[in-house]
Parts: C-alpha cells; structure tokens; sequence
C-alpha cells in the first residue's frame, strides 16, 4: 500500500507549506487519523458549551505533527464545530478539550490528566505501548508498515463517547 | 385456397373477426404490460442496486478513511450475497483502485478510474458509481456492476406469461365465439338455405323460421313476405298468362279467317289484274316497276321478271321527258291524272292513260298506272277522218262540177236550141239550113265529148284497181306513138330521158302522160319542143310539196315546153275541173284535162304542180312515190 503512503505524504505536503519541523510520514498518517475519528465518533452534547463552540484536538507534550495537523484540520467542521488544535507542554496547560493526543514520551499517568472525568467526552489516543492497559481509549501500532488501531470501548463509554461501528471493525478491540 | 375475404363463409368471417379483435386486444394488452412491467423493473432493479451501493459506499467509509483496504475488501465480499452483482470496486479520494471485488477479477476488468456519479444500463449490465461519503467528506468512490441475467430471466417470465396468457385466452375466445357466432350466423345460414332452396326449386311456398327479432329476424321477414308477394305474383302471371294465350288462339283464328279472306281478295285482284286488257302496273316513288299485269308483258313484249325493280327510264330510256314521264312525275307528287289521248313513246300507237297516286297517311308510295289502249280506235278515227276529208273534198267538187257542168253543158245545148228554132221556123232555107244544122251537129259532138270527158274523170275518182309494177318508159312510148300523126304535122321534138319503174295503174299513168303532151302539143304555135327530165325529190325541194306525207322517198318528173305558157297566178286554177285560160274557139279543149291529170297524180299518193312565164312555156313537175323493190335505173341517177 505504498500509494496511499505516497498519496497522504503529497496529501500532507499541500498542508504543510508553512510547516518549518517537517514531521515523519507516519505522523502526517496519524493527523489525518486524528482528524478522521471526529468522522466516527460522536460526543455528547454536553461537551460543547454551545452550538458553534469548536471541537479541540489537544496534543499534550511533544507535538510530533508539527504544523500539519494545524493544517489538515484547518476549515474543517463537524456539524457547526469548527475544529482547532491547541498544544499542552504539561499538564497544567491542559484545558477542556475533544481529542487529548499524549506524545508517547510523555512520562505521566493518565490518571494524573485532570479533564480524563467520565462524561467530559475527552477522547485519549496515544503510540505509548501501555496506553490500554493505563486506561486509554485509542492508541496506534504499526503491523506491516501500516499503522493499526486498538481501541478500547470500555473507558470512551465511560467518558459518554459513541464510536461508529466501522471504526470499531478496523480496529482491534480491547476486552478488560 | 385464395379466397378472398368477400368469398369466405359468414361463419369463418365472424370467427377471423372476433378471433382478429380478441388476438389485437390481448396482444395489446400483454405488449403495454411487458413494456410497462419493464420499465418498472429497470426501474426498481436500477434503485436497488443503489440501495445496495450505499449500504455497501457507507459501510466503506471507515475503511477508506482509516486507509484499511482488507477492511474494503471485506466489505465487498458481502456483495457474495447478490449473485447478480458480478463486480465492485472502492475507489480512494484520488481515484485510485483500493479494493476490488471478487478478488479472481484483474484490475483491468473494473475502469481505470471512477466515472460519474450514478447508474446506468449498458449493453449487458447495470453498472454505477456511489460516492464514499463521511460526515460531509468525501472519501472515495464505490464502483458496482450488476448483469442483466435477473432481468432477462424476469422478462422471459412474462413473455411466456403473456403467451400463455394469449393462447389461453385465444384457444378461449375461439370457442366462445365458435358458440357465440351461432347466434348470429346461425339464422343468417338459415336464411341462405331457404333461399337457396327457392331459387334452386323455384319452390316459392317455403318459409324461412324466424329466430329471433333483431335485424336478421326482420330480414327473415322481409323475406318471408317477398316471397308471399312472388308466390302472388306468379299466380297473376300464370292466370294472366292463359287468359293472353287463349286471347292469343281467338285472335289467331281471327287472323287466319281474315288472311283467307285476304288471299281471296288477293286472288280475285290478281284475277282481275292479269285478265284486264288494259296495262295496269304499279311504280314506287323511285320509278321502279312493283307490278306488271299480262297485258303489259303483251303489249311491250317484255317479261316481268326482266323489268319489276327496275327503274321505268331505265328499262325505257327513250320515254325520258315523255308526256307519260311527265304525267308519273305528277301523279307521285300526288295528282291523279288523266290524259285521254298520249302517243306512247315506246311502241307506235296511242294510250288512254290514268296515273293515280297510292297514299299511306297522306304520302306518296306508289304510283298506279292504267293504260288503255285506244291505237285501234286512234286508227279507225284516223280513216275515217281521211275518209271524211275525201269526202268533203268529192262533195266540193261535186258542188263545182254541178255549177260547171250546168254551164257548160247548157251551153252547147242553148246552141242546139237556138239553132233548132231557127230551122223549125222555115224562115231560113237550103244553104241557111244546112249551115244551123252543121251547127247543131257541132254543138252535139262537143256535148258528147263533154259527157265522155266528165265519165272518163267520174270514173278515176271511183277506180280502186290494184296497182301494178309500170314501167314509164312503156307508157311514154304508148303515148308518143298515140300521139304519132300530131307530133309529125307539128314538127314537135320529145326529148325524153330514162324513166323508171313505178307502182301504179298503167293507163292512168299513160292517160297522164298523154294529156301533159297533148296540152304542150296543143298550146304550141310551131314546131314545139317537148324537154322531159327526172330527178329524186331533194331534201330541200321537199318543202314546195307540202301536201307529200313523211318521209317516203319521189320522183320528180318534170314535162316542160316551149309554148304560150300562162300567168303564174292560175298555177293553181289550170288544175280545177272546166278551168280554161284560153278561148276555147282558138284552144279546143274541154278543161278536164289537167283535172284528170291532178287526180292521177293523187291516186298515185303523188301531185302535180305547173310554173310557166307566158310566152316562154310552161313546166308541169309530177311528184311519185319511189317504188323501192325495182332497183332505180342508173341513167335516172
């Protein structure tokens, strides 16, 4: 599948013009991811303030994506939310948000993230190989260059999130 | 079997026309059906293959945008489900082929990139392109085809439905109609039938059974009464038929008795036509000859079979512009005339003659004419006329021989008288007396000679003797030499030329000739010249002799001398009888001479003319008839 490779890195190029650290291909593909999953997940409506308040795609500590994520999401909405990235160096900067992306090498619980309260509709995705078993709800894996899901339903119901079935049926499916 | 559709039975007629409408409604009726149960069905199979490629677009949505084409394929594979659906293809956002379904087919089977958005029938499949759609994105693009096999399976379904359907529905309607027709053709045949049996058996008494009273039912009648009126109609015809023919017989019998009559009639005119002495023949308005009786065939001596039908001028074409030419022409322009005397132009001889016109509705058809022939009668008149004319002429001269013979007899006897009465009175004696008495004796000779005279003229008048061949030349000689002693005192010279050879009564010609001589011997002083010549009459001297009848051929003979001659205005008088020019004391003579001679020359259907200058002779021209059977000698030429 070394097209579509081709195609999302020409895909990311064009959002990536002002980019000035150049991400790897592998994170250009985890962006458009990113932005993908607001297509298959839907949030309580309590999560968002009011009808035209955006929806955050947060990335806490290191932002591997650089610019492109910025770039991928920009214009883009979902329903009458515009989406926005916004970046937390540390937990402290950490506001509500939508989508919490936990750079792998971020060495904190995620007990410790303080918005990660069951029906504050915060979905958490990570690379970090214990990010299931910590308690989070997506992470990626990479199996034959290709980059894989794991979700983990149980905490997303938890947090009053509802994943589209065709993006549970990509995935591989965590059973506590 | 080229019948056409005129000839074919009613019955096989009604079935091909209920048989036709039932065939063209089902027909009909079955092609909308199928035309519409197609469409429909596109229609429906159309909409359901779109169904199916948005289940199938959705459901690939995450697999496209999470990049997973195991997960496409998989999808697809559900398409297993739909045996009709033969291929699908996702496409990626860039048109790329991502996955393909069934896995067996190579790429090259799909197109190369998707097409429009949409569904289409192509020439063996329904085939279309669904696009992949997410939250608004889209994220690629589903290709499906379906073949056509369902379809072609479902229209055969209702194609032999619908042939079912007509053939049951036909095999249906023809024994509906084979019953059905009945009704109609049923009595119309029956109707066919009677007919048929009338005309065929002139058998006008059968009736046709009424069915029902519909038209055909009123037609039955309709018939059923026309043959009533036949039926009466020939039985006035027959009955009419035998009171004409015994009509016919009467009349017939008529006819006959009538035409017997008629040919009696016929027979009894024919009768009176061929006995009739009169002709009789009948013209039509051309002239041509339609009856000719017997004695028309007699009298013209020609058959009838030679003249009838042809024209009258023709047949005589010397009678154009006859009195009897005339007298047809009149008579057809409807005029009867009567003509009671026509010399007829074709046999000598003279017709009473009747044209009366034959008319039929006041024209002109014929003409019939009746000739009757009076040429006997015409011929008696003729002599008797002649014979009156004679006798007038005698009784003339009987008048003028009274009145000179009272002269001149009473004058020699006044001088015997006279002289008588001299010698009876004695006054006169010796030589006186002998002197009376010569006289006396004179007077009595020249009444003897008077007498002799008178009887010898009396007598020609009366002489018929036969007329005999005369040779003038004889009688000339007999003449010279009676008159031998005279004409040798006179010293007279007869030159006389040949004479021919006439009809007539010898001593008559001679007694002519001999008193012409004695009168030039006599009224000659000296030695008389006595010139004869002959001569044939001349076309051109004919006219100084208009009493010669026609156109019989003379002899002039012309005796001329030298002597005293006379005035030319007694030419005529020196013929009568008594007629003296000359003192009878110097002439002697007793003026019967030259009346004698007239009377010879017109017994011999002659005459006598004179012509003289006084002093220079005189020339006496005797005018007979050529006696044609004696050859005329050639010194007369």
């Amino acid at each position: 599948m070394g097209v579509v490779w081709y195609a999302l890195l020409f895909f990311s190029t064009i959002f990536s013009l002002r980019a000035q650290p150049e991400p790897t291909l592998e994170y250009k593909v985890k962006a458009v991811f990113l932005f993908n999953f607001t297509q298959f997940i839907s949030w309580p409506e309590s999560a968002f303030t009011n009808v035209d308040s955006p929806l955050v795609i947060g990335v806490l500590g290191e932002n591997p994506f650089g610019t492109y994520l910025r770039e991928t999401v920009a214009g883009e909405k979902i329903g009458s939310h515009p989406i926005v990235v916004e970046q937390y160096p540390e937990l402290k900067d950490i506001k509500p948000c939508h989508i919490l992306f936990i750079d792998p090498d971020f060495n904190h619980s995620l007990k410790e993230v303080p918005i990660l309260t069951p029906n504050r509709g915060v979905l958490t995705v990570s690379d970090s190989p214990n990010f299931i078993k910590q308690g989070g709800m997506i992470r990626f894996y990479t199996v034959n260059s290709k980059i894989r899901l794991v979700i983990n339903p149980e905490p997303a119901r938890r947090a009053g999130l509802t994943i589209s079935s065709k993006l549970l049926r990509l995935a591989d499916i965590h059973v506590q | 079997m080229a019948m056409k559709l005129n000839d074919i039975p009613i019955q096989k007629k009604l079935m091909r026309v209920i048989l036709l409408t039932s065939g063209a409604v089902l027909l009909l009726t079955c092609a909308s059906f199928f035309v519409y149960e197609s469409i429909t069905y596109r229609e429906s199979t159309r909409s359901q293959l779109s169904t199916i490629g948005k289940i199938i677009a959705t459901n690939s949505s995450a697999a496209l945008a999470f990049d997973d084409a195991r997960e496409g394929n998989e999808i697809l594979h559900a398409l297993l489900a739909e045996e009709h659906i033969v291929a699908a293809a996702l496409y990626d956002v860039q048109g790329n082929l991502f996955s393909k379904y069934p896995d067996t087919l190579s790429a090259q089977e799909f197109p190369p990139a998707p097409g429009t958005d949409g569904y289409s029938f192509t020439a063996t499949h329904l085939e279309g392109f669904q696009p992949v759609v997410q939250g608004g994105r889209r994220l690629g693009t589903l290709f499906i085809r379906q073949d056509m096999f369902a379809m072609y399976q479902r229209f055969q379904l209702y194609g032999l439905i619908a042939l079912g359907v007509i053939a049951v529905s036909f095999l249906l309607a023809y024994f509906l109609s084979q019953e059905l027709q009945k009704e109609i053709s049923g009595p119309i045949l029956s109707l066919a039938q009677t007919a048929g049996k009338v005309s065929q058996n002139f058998d006008y008494s059968v009736r046709a059974t009424k069915v029902g009273n519909d038209e055909i039912g009123n037609l039955t009648d309709a018939f059923n009464n026309m043959l009533r009126q036949i039926e009466e109609q020939n039985r006035q015809i027959t009955s009419f038929n035998a009171r004409l023919e015994q009509k016919v017989r009467e009349r017939t019998l008529e006819l006959e008795v009538a035409n017997q009559e008629l040919l009696k009639k016929n027979d009894f005119v024919e009768t009176i036509l061929e006995s009739s002495v009169h002709v009789i023949a009948v013209m039509d308005t051309q002239m041509r000859y339609t009856i000719v009786n017997k004695s028309f065939e007699q009298i013209y001596k020609i058959d009838r079979s030679e003249i009838v039908g042809r024209k009258y001028t023709e047949v005589f074409p010397q009678t154009v512009g006859s009195n009897i030419h005339q007298d047809i022409q009149k008579a057809l322009q409807g005029t009867y005339v009567h003509n009671p005397n026509t010399r007829s132009a074709i046999i000598p001889g003279y017709f009473e003659s009747h044209f009366v016109p034959l008319k039929e509705a006041g024209k002109v058809y014929s003409v019939l004419f009746i000739l009757h022939d009076i040429s006997n009668i015409m011929e008696a008149n003729e002599k008797l006329k002649v014979a009156n004319e004679e006798l007038v002429k005698s009784n003339i001269e009987l008048e003028q021989f009274a009145y000179v013979a009272s002269h001149d007899l009473q004058e020699p006897l006044r001088k015997i008288q006279i002289f008588t009465d001299l010698v009876k009175s004695r006054r006169h004696e010796g030589e006186e007396a002998s002197k009376y008495l010569e006289k006396i004796h004179a007077s009595a000779e020249r009444m003897t000679l008077l007498i002799r005279d008178l009887l010898s003229y009396s007598r020609l008048s009366r002489i018929e003797e036969g007329f005999v061949e005369t040779d003038l030349n004889e009688t000339m000689e007999l003449v010279k030499s009676d008159f031998e002693m005279l004409i040798q005192q006179k010293g007279a010279t007869i030159i006389c030329p040949a004479l021919p050879v006439v009809k007539g009564i010898p001593h008559q010609l001679g007694q002519l000739f001999a008193n012409l001589i004695s009168n030039a011997l006599k009224f000659c002083q000296e030695s008389p010249i006595i010139r004869i010549t002959v001569e044939e009459l001349s076309d051109s001297s004919r006219k100084l002799f208009p009493n010669l009848p026609g156109e019989e051929k003379y002899w002039v003979i012309k005796v001329a001398d030298n002597g005293i001659g006379f005035e030319a205005q007694y030419s005529q008088k020196i013929f009568t009888i008594f007629q003296r020019l000359n003192d009878q004391k110097k002439y002697a003579g007793t003026g019967i001479g030259l009346a004698i001679c007239r009377k010879i020359a017109e017994n011999h259907k002659g005459t006598i003319t004179a012509s003289s200058i006084p002093g220079q002779g005189a020339t006496f021209t005797i005018v007979l008839p050529v006696y044609s059977e004696v050859a005329i000698p050639k010194a007369a030429l």
